[in-house]
């Protein structure tokens, strides 16, 4: 046990590289195809898009919240979360869109702060 | 009652797959098995909005035998949202039974209850976070606790990748014949799930498991 205790003081003090099998803060640039399949399946079929710029987004709890939040609308196809950039990107079926004023809310309702909307 | 607390965790430990948040997304549904050198824990919880959520708490105190079956609500105070990192304040507060099967409070049952404060802040490479306990259970016990941790990660991944934090926590019990305690333990954490896992300093195993709904 204490050897146990001893290793993982070591690995979580001395030894982060280790476990550093990704570059740091890849952009979608970066990211493989399948990555990018994973990432976008919803955005693809969109008939056009609108970004949020998001303060608050740190992890992939914050982008599924997101992901829950918008699911639930039937206008939306998809959203991609770039934890990167901080931008949201939100799909839409054709001929229908969410305005301005409900997407801040959404994404104020689900915990974050928008900073600006691009559309 | 014990084995079927014991059991209950174990079923839902084993019926998920395994973010330590205590309040989630709107209309989301959280399952946290918890498991340290003090207690076995389970809460389920429903957030009706991100600001609180309110569930089953479930907590077995090993050293002195007794076990809380109660409501937990958790709030969240305020959360600062920044361009790259989050900070969030919580109070955690819990009403409910506290029954013993120890020595002379044997099958004694007691009203209980717990509150204390969360605080946490993160960005995307580090972490760390405060949290602290009063627990009230009449005669069984009476007792107020206190942690405090610090993590990195040593890489960055993207939404849906495997997040790998190296964490060291210090908890302070005072009551506890082992006041202060160091544990480093590692978190790992992908979608919807969290698992950590970890040894204080005297062996003692923290095994913790949360999936989001």
């Amino acid at each position: 046990m204490r050897i146990l205790f001893f290793t993982l003081l070591t690995l979580a003090l001395f030894n982060p590289s280790a476990f550093a099998g990704h570059a740091e803060g890849h952009n979608h640039s970066d990211m493989t195809e399948a990555d990018m399949q994973k990432t976008i399946s919803g955005i693809e079929s969109a008939d056009h898009t609108i970004v949020a710029q998001i303060n608050g987004l740190v992890c992939d709890f914050c982008a599924r919240a997101l992901e829950k939040v918008f699911g639930k609308r039937d206008e939306v196809t998809g959203i991609d979360v770039n934890l990167d950039t901080k931008l949201v990107t939100i799909g839409f079926k054709k001929d229908v869109d969410i305005d301005d004023a409900t997407i801040t809310k959404l994404i104020t309702d689900a915990g974050y702060n928008v900073v600006e909307i691009r559309r | 009652m014990r084995l079927l607390l014991l059991l209950s965790a174990i079923l839902v430990g084993l019926a998920l797959p395994a973010i330590a948040r205590p309040v989630s997304y709107p209309d989301g549904w959280t399952v946290m098995q918890m498991n340290d050198a003090f207690s076995n824990s389970l809460h389920i919880h429903y957030s009706p909005t991100a600001k609180y959520s309110v569930g089953y708490k479930g907590e077995y105190f090993r050293v002195r035998e007794w076990q809380f079956h109660g409501v937990q609500i958790n709030n969240l105070i305020h959360r600062w949202n920044k361009p790259d990192s989050q900070a969030n304040l919580y109070l955690k507060s819990a009403a409910g039974i506290a029954y013993s099967d120890q020595g002379t409070f044997d099958n004694k049952s007691e009203a209980a209850g717990f509150t204390g404060i969360a605080a946490d802040w993160e960005n995307r490479r580090l972490f760390t976070s405060y949290e602290n306990r009063g627990i009230y259970a009449g005669d069984i016990d009476k007792s107020f606790s206190q942690k405090a941790r610090v993590g990195f990660a040593p890489y960055i991944g993207d939404y849906g990748d495997v997040h790998t934090w190296l964490m060291l926590q210090v908890d302070h019990a005072p009551s506890a014949s082992d006041e202060l305690t160091v544990m480093p333990l590692v978190r790992f954490f992908k979608g919807a799930d969290l698992l950590e896992a970890g040894v204080n300093n005297n062996g003692k195993i923290l095994f913790n498991f949360v999936h989001r709904f």
